[in-house]
Order: structure tokens, then C-alpha cells, then sequence
């Protein structure tokens, strides 16, 4: 499926009429592949040396520092629970800075992520049926299914990134 | 809880002599404009309870900064602070919906004083 | 020592020759160009502030002549008069005039006399010709090439100087890893480039540090009034001294005090002072003596509130506490008098006995701690009995650099503030015991427990901590002792690093909910490293100490 995305990416929409176009940075989770609008992305990197926070969930990588700013990086697979057994990520991983209304986060990915282009009308709602299977869902903006097969989640870092769903923290310990 | 007060005049002096009367006073100086632009954004974003308003500004005369005030924070009390001589732009002012001014030097007394009476008074005419 | 008038004085003058070196400048344009109508407007307002202010400063000749003008550029605005001729070589001389006075009062000098000026400008009023003689016309003429002055105060928003510091930080930052970089590389040439390049940095971040330090009297000199107030309220008859109002402190830091201060001051009023009929039954003078003190010791800048009035009743508070649940009956005996006074900075803790208008709102104490712990400050408290009390603001004099020493707990380093640390100490087995679970050392007489930074740091959920033994500790014992509201805990850590100047960075969103660290800091390397706060790192510990 990667293959697909890659093969389209450079071929512009046969019903480029005034249909709205929209720019994804597409990665790959587990082995699904995942789109973020590109005016949500603020640049992407080869991951930075990430230090270990305590008292942070799992997910949460750490912190690195992205030209000056210190950012948390986080790992989504962890957090959609989608890592393969025994997939652990790789000693060289790349970081999308995303920015949210008032800060940026890094979303760490295995792969190189990958512009692509396509009408705003291939983007369907998320579906019902999968809203049981995890939390990941509810951070859908819809789900591209392209002509060659194969579909693009497109995540919205707007609902993704607010603090309590990033932190989705063990508050308690800390406090006396 | 104390009243929160926004300063508009062209000069630091003065700003810094009605600052520090007022908050010795108690009041909160929520912030400080030099000028016509400034008071009307700072307005809006500190929406203060009562604002000092010099009637002579560099980039808009005091009047049409009041104008924008009353719209914009029609809650907010507006008190002009004028030094002598500029009587007529001072009783179109009070036209204008300003509540009170103060004359140019003032002393601790009077300030307090009018901006008290004007925090008070809400719909009073309480011109000094 | 600054008084407010000084201050008054140097922004009137300040303000006012800016205004002449403008007035000078929009005359010429004027001269230029008689119609130039946003010059007409300046020249009208900067009278007219002239004229308010040094009426305010008490300078009735300057605010004449200010005004005189003001009122001719009224009417040059309304068309009723022109400028040129006879008028323009008056007016020109009226500035003139107001310059010569203007410096007059920065040198403490009589100002010169303008009668004559005055009544040309009363003349232009009334549409008269002026009368110009020829001697003034040729002084004017003379002093025309040597009158050049710019005032030597800068307004500056505090935002722009915060913005200086914060860029550098970052500099700060970037010159210790180039510095770490030329030592690696060991090159002559970039090694001097960079020893050069690091006291260049040091001596800027200095300057720009200096830059925002102001004298602490710019907030104790708000406190007479403060207290005149509070005073007649509570009926007391108090006595304020003020001292040190030329400690210079960051000016940020002095405005995240300022609230804290204000309670210690009614604070110290209303429960510190007695009434005036208690003093003398107890037998001393019925004024009570308050006084406010700023002074610097090392690094750090001591504000003090020093009363003679009633002392802490210790066992009173440790009553209270008690009953507000702050401390258990069976824990309240154990604690020491530092301890039990520490209580009184715990949130929801007033010794008030009754409301009145001054304190006893709900806010209490507690607001003092907590503008402390934000700025990395310690708070000490002296009292006795029927003596008084005193109460001191450890500050740093400047926000950004703080020393730190670098500790290591498992291969990362973290930096924790020298304000909090008492000492360092290498501890072998024989010198630990456990008490009550607990590993304790006793270091100046006192017992102090010890708990690994790794459990504080790592340990997750809210489980307390593990029961301590001496059998999986093996060699020496790397500790630092840490302070924080007379408490004082020991941290094992894997091994010191070293101790160093640090720029903290605050933690953005979403990770500063996390109490724990006051922010970042990068280090020489390029390394992220997180500073730790050690009030709530003391606060973890209690929470979960078996």
C-alpha cells in the first residue's frame, strides 16, 4: 500500500476542476498509513536525542530540543496500541513537529513521511462501526480511500493534541 | 475584589504619577497605552472597570478614542484627565459618555477622589 | 537612597527634554513647511504634556511658558494665526526658553526669567505685534550652534527586555557547546575563539541582567501607606522603617513578590503588632516597631518583615494545624518550632482569630510560598515569644541564571537549584540506618531520611515507597542534601556531575502539568536536561513516605 501512495503522489486528481485540494503528510503506524493536514505540520526531522521524562505515560518519549524549543515527542503507535510485537522503533526514526494552537509536539515515525495531494472529496467521515476499537478515533477527521486501493487515515491534531489527551496523566502522584 | 483601572496618556510621567496613586490606593493598573491604538486594544483585552483617558493623544485626539471605548467596553467608566485650557474637547467628552474628568497637575486627593465617585456612581455625573 | 520624588524628578526630565528635542525637530519641519499640519498637532500635545507635568513637578514658569505656546499653536492649528516672521523668531525663542529651563532643573538651578516672553506670547495671543530687541536677537543667534542634548534615560518595555534575555540564553547555551566542541577538537585558535567568544557572552548576559535590575525601594516605598491603612483599621499605632531600598533586584522578580510582601506586611500588623494597650501591660512602648529591609547576601537578595510585636505562639499553631488536619495528633509533638512554623505557610492554614476588613479573607500565607517556590526562593522564619517576628525572602537577584548542580541518576543528568541544596555528602553503609522504614543519616545533629532520586523519579502509580534495607545499598552513597521549608531530605543519586550556571527554560504545554521539574535546560553538549523543583519533589516524598 505504501507503494500506492508513493505511485500517486506526483499524479495530480483527474477531476482537478475547482475541486478543493487538500496536502497531507502521510507516515506510517503498525502498518496502516496516517495523514496530517500539512498546515497542521510544522517541519519534519530526523529524530533528536530524546530525553526520558518521568512521570509520564508510555507514550510520551520524552523531550527533545527542536532548534530551541523543547518539545515533547510522542509515540503514537504506542498510544493507538498498533506496534507489531517485536517491531520496536528503529535507532534512526524521523519526528513530525506538529503544532497545535499554543505548542508544538513531535509525533515520532519509523519512515521518512511523505507529502500527498488529493480532493478534499475522497476524505469519507470516519465510519461508525470503528468507534469501539480505540481511542484513536476520536482524532479522525475521515479516512482518504484512494482509487488504487488502499485508504489514508487523516488524523486532526486539533482534537489530538489537547493537553489532557496528550498527558492522560496519573496526576495523583504528584500532588500531596 | 479590587477595581481594575486602565491608564491612557502620551506620558510616562504622568502615567507613572496616576499609577502609583491609584494602586497605593488599592486599584489594580490592569495596563497603561500611550496612545489611541493601544488603549482601545488594551481595553478590549483587559476589559478594565474604569479607564483614565488624556484628552490630547498623538495618533487620534482623545475624543474619538473615548467614541471607540464606549463601544467596544460600553461597561467600562471612562474618566478624562485634561490639563487646563482644553475645556471644550472635556464638555463634549461628558457628551460623549465619559463620567468625570480630572485637571492637570491633580493632586493624590482629588483623583481618588473622582475615580472613586465614578466606580460608584453607575450612571452618575459625577463631573468634578 | 531613591525616594519617589527622585524618581518623579528623573522621568519629568527625562520626558521633558525628549519633548524639547521633538519640539526642536517639528519647529524645523515647520519652518519648512507652514502648513504641516501632523507637526501642528505634535507641537500642541507636546506643549500641552509639558505643561501638565511641570505643573505637577511644581515648575509654574516652565508650565507657563508651555502653556502660553500651547495656546499660540492652537490658534496656528485653527488657522487664526500663521507661522512665520515675527511670530516664528518668538516661538523659536520661547523653545529656546524652555530648554535653557529644562536643564536649569536638571542642574538644580534658578530657572532664567521669562517675563518678556511671556508677554511677546501674550501679545501673539491678542494678535499684537511682539517686541524683539536686538541684543536677545543676537544671544539667540549665538547660542543657536551650541545647544545639542539628548536625554540620557531610555524607556524600555519590560517585554523587550525580557525578550534580550531570553535570546541570550539561548546564546549562553550555544556558546557552551561550542565551547565543549573546541575543547573536543582541540584546535589553538577556535579554543581562544571561543574562551573569547564565552567572556563576550558572560559580560552581555550580565549587562543585559543589569539592565532589569531595579531598587527594591520601587516596592517598599508603597508600604507606608499599606501600612497607615492597615493600622488604622486594626487600631494600632505602628512605626514603619524602611531600609536597603537600593538593593537592586530583577524587576520581574520584584512583581511576582509584591503580592507576598503585601500579606506579610498586614500580616505583621494585624496579627504580629499588639494593640497599643497590650504592648504597654506588657510592658513595651505602645508604637510597635515594623520594619522592612532589603539586603544582599552573595548572590541572593533578602527582603525582610521585622516585627517587636507578639512573637509565634508555637504551641498555638501547632493546635491549629492539628484541628485544620494539617498534621496528625500523634505526628503534631515530633515536630520542631521551625517545623510547626512552616505550617503556617500551608494552604488553608490563618491564625486569624477574628475577619476583619485587612486579612482573614481566605487568602493566607500560603500565597507567600508559593510566589517563593515559583521563583526557585526560600523562605525563613525568626520568632520569640513576646519579642517579635521575622520573616525572610531568600531571592535570587536575577530570574534567569540560577546555580545548579548536575546530578546523574541513570545515565541522564538533572540539575537541581543550589538555592534549595544544603551540601553534599558521601555517605559510606556504617553511616546510614533505617528508621521506621526509612534510610536516615544524622548530619548536623539532625535526622535526615534519604531516598534514592531514582524511586522519586521512576517509581510509578501512587503506591508509597518501598520499605528501605541497607542490603541492596553497596559502597558509598552519593547524596545531596536538599532544603526546602526547613525540611530537609537527602536524594541518592548515581553521582555529581559538577556545578554550573544553568538558563532555565520553562516546560511548555502539555508537559508543565508535571510539578515535578521547574523547567529545562540544555546543557554545553547539546544535552536536554531537567531541572528539578525541589519543593515538590519534597512534597512527593511526603506523599508517599510508608
Amino acid at each position: 500500500m505504501a507503494q500506492s501512495v508513493a505511485a500517486t503522489s506526483t499524479a495530480k486528481p483527474e477531476r482537478a476542476k475547482p475541486a478543493e485540494l487538500v496536502q497531507l503528510i502521510v507516515f506510517r503506524l503498525g502498518d496502516e498509513d496516517y495523514g496530517i493536514r500539512i498546515e497542521q505540520v510544522k517541519e519534519v526531522t530526523v529524530t533528536p536525542e530524546v530525553a526520558r521524562m518521568p512521570k509520564t505515560p508510555p507514550f510520551i518519549k520524552g523531550i527533545a530540543n527542536l532548534r530551541g524549543d523543547i518539545i515533547a515527542i510522542i509515540d503514537l503507535e504506542e498510544r493507538f496500541r498498533l506496534r507489531p510485537a517485536g517491531r520496536e522503533l528503529p535507532e534512526r526514526s524521523y519526528t513530525v513537529a506538529v503544532e497545535a494552537a499554543d505548542y508544538t509536539l513531535g509525533l515520532v515515525v519509523r519512515e521518512v513521511p511523505r507529502p500527498f495531494t488529493l480532493p478534499l472529496s475522497q476524505i469519507e467521515p470516519a465510519p461508525e462501526f470503528v468507534q469501539d476499537s480505540s481511542t484513536r478515533d476520536k482524532y479522525l477527521e475521515g479516512i482518504a480511500k484512494l482509487p488504487e486501493g488502499g485508504i489514508i487515515i487523516v488524523l486532526d491534531m486539533r482534537k489530538l493534541l489537547t493537553p489532557s489527551e496528550v498527558m492522560k496523566l496519573p496526576t495523583k502522584t504528584t500532588s500531596s | 475584589m479590587n477595581k481594575r483601572i486602565l491608564i491612557v496618556d502620551d506620558s510616562f510621567y504622568m502615567r507613572t504619577m496616576l499609577k502609583n496613586m491609584l494602586t497605593d490606593a488599592g486599584y489594580e493598573v490592569v495596563g497603561e497605552a500611550a496612545n489611541g491604538a493601544q488603549a482601545v486594544e488594551m481595553a478590549a483585552s483587559t476589559n478594565p472597570d474604569l479607564i483614565t483617558l488624556d484628552v490630547i493623544l498623538p495618533d487620534n485626539t482623545g475624543l474619538d478614542v473615548l467614541k471607540s471605548l464606549r463601544q467596544i467596553q460600553p461597561s467600562a467608566k471612562v474618566v478624562m484627565c485634561s490639563a487646563v485650557g482644553q475645556e471644550v474637547i472635556v464638555t463634549e467628552a461628558i457628551e460623549n459618555g465619559a463620567l468625570a474628568y480630572i485637571v492637570k497637575p491633580f493632586s493624590e486627593e482629588k483623583v481618588l477622589e473622582i475615580v472613586g465617585a465614578a466606580l460608584q456612581n453607575d450612571a452618575a455625573e459625577s463631573a468634578a | 537612597m531613591k525616594t519617589r520624588d527622585q524618581e518623579y524628578r528623573e522621568m519629568f526630565m527625562a520626558e521633558a527634554l525628549e519633548y524639547y528635542d521633538s519640539m526642536s525637530r517639528h519647529l524645523s519641519e515647520l519652518e519648512r513647511n507652514t502648513d504641516a499640519g501632523p507637526a501642528l498637532n505634535e507641537l500642541f500635545r507636546l506643549m500641552h504634556n509639558l505643561k501638565a507635568n511641570a505643573r505637577a513637578m511644581g515648575f509654574t514658569d516652565l508650565g507657563e511658558v508651555a502653556h502660553h505656546l500651547e495656546t499660540l499653536f492652537g490658534l496656528i492649528r485653527d488657522k487664526q494665526r500663521e507661522f512665520g516672521g515675527a511670530l516664528a523668531k518668538v516661538v523659536f525663542t520661547g523653545v529656546d526658553v524652555m530648554g535653557t529651563m529644562i536643564r536649569a532643573i536638571g542642574a538644580s538651578q534658578p530657572l532664567p526669567d521669562a517675563t518678556a516672553l511671556l508677554d511677546n506670547l501674550d501679545r501673539l495671543v491678542r494678535g499684537e505685534a511682539p517686541i524683539i530687541d536686538a541684543e536677545e536677537e543676537a544671544e539667540s543667534e549665538e547660542e543657536a550652534g551650541k545647544k545639542m542634548e539628548l536625554s540620557d534615560l531610555v524607556y524600555i518595555q519590560v517585554k523587550k527586555l525580557d525578550n534580550l534575555l531570553n535570546l541570550v540564553g539561548e546564546l549562553v547555551i550555544d556558546r557552551d557547546r561550542v565551547m565543549t566542541l573546541a575543547q573536543e577538537l582541540g584546535n589553538p585558535a577556535l579554543l581562544a575563539t571561543a574562551q573569547h567568544l564565552f567572556r563576550i557572552s558572560d559580560d552581555l548576559q550580565y549587562s543585559v541582567m543589569d539592565a532589569r535590575l531595579v531598587g527594591v525601594g520601587v516596592l517598599l516605598n508603597k508600604f507606608p501607606r499599606v501600612v497607615r491603612d492597615v493600622a488604622t483599621a486594626e487600631n494600632k499605632e505602628v512605626e514603619l522603617i524602611l531600609s536597603g531600598q537600593d538593593v537592586q533586584i530583577d524587576r520581574n522578580i520584584l512583581q511576582i513578590i509584591t503580592d507576598a510582601l503585601l500579606h506579610l506586611v498586614r500580616n505583621a500588623v494585624s496579627h504580629g503588632l499588639e494593640t497599643p494597650e497590650q504592648r504597654q501591660k506588657a510592658g513595651k512602648p505602645a508604637v510597635g516597631h515594623l520594619t522592612l529591609s532589603a539586603l544582599t547576601d552573595r548572590e541572593d537578595v533578602l527582603i525582610q518583615v521585622r516585627d517587636d510585636g507578639r512573637g509565634i505562639n508555637t504551641e498555638a499553631v501547632r493546635k491549629k494545624a492539628v484541628e485544620r488536619g494539617l498534621v496528625s495528633a500523634a505526628e503534631a509533638p515530633k515536630l520542631d518550632e521551625q517545623q510547626v512554623w512552616a505550617l503556617l505557610f500551608e494552604p488553608g492554614f490563618s491564625m486569624a482569630e477574628k475577619i476583619t476588613d485587612i486579612s482573614g479573607r481566605g487568602v493566607g500565607l500560603d500565597v507567600v510560598k508559593l510566589a517563593l517556590d515559583s521563583l526557585g526562593g526560600q523562605l525563613r522564619v525568626e520568632s520569640e515569644l513576646g519579642v517579635g517576628t521575622t520573616f525572610t525572602l531568600v531571592l535570587p537577584t536575577s530570574i534567569a541564571v540560577k546555580g545548579a548542580l548536575l546530578v546523574e541518576v541513570e545515565d541522564r543528568p538533572y540539575a537541581v537549584p543550589l538555592m534549595h541544596t544544603d551540601t553534599v555528602l558521601a555517605l559510606h553503609p556504617g553511616q546510614l540506618s533505617v528508621v521506621g522504614g526509612l534510610l536516615v543519616t544524622h548530619f548536623q545533629e539532625q535526622a535526615v531520611p534519604l531516598v534514592p532520586l531514582r524511586q522519586l523519579l521512576y517509581d510509578e502509580g501512587d503506591e508509597p515507597l518501598p520499605l528501605a534495607t541497607k542490603d541492596n545499598l553497596h559502597g558509598t552513597q552519593q547524596v545531596l542534601v536538599v532544603n526546602y521549608n526547613n525540611r530537609r531530605l537527602g536524594l541518592i543519586v548515581d553521582r555529581f556531575i559538577r556545578q554550573q550556571n544553568i538558563v532555565i527554560k520553562p516546560l511548555s504545554k502539555p508537559l508543565d502539568t508535571i510539578d515535578l521539574f521547574g523547567g529545562v535546560t540544555l546543557l554545553g553538549s547539546g544535552q536536554v536536561c531537567l531541572v528539578l523543583d525541589v519543593p515538590a519533589l519534597t512534597r512527593l516524598f511526603l506523599a508517599k513516605r510508608a
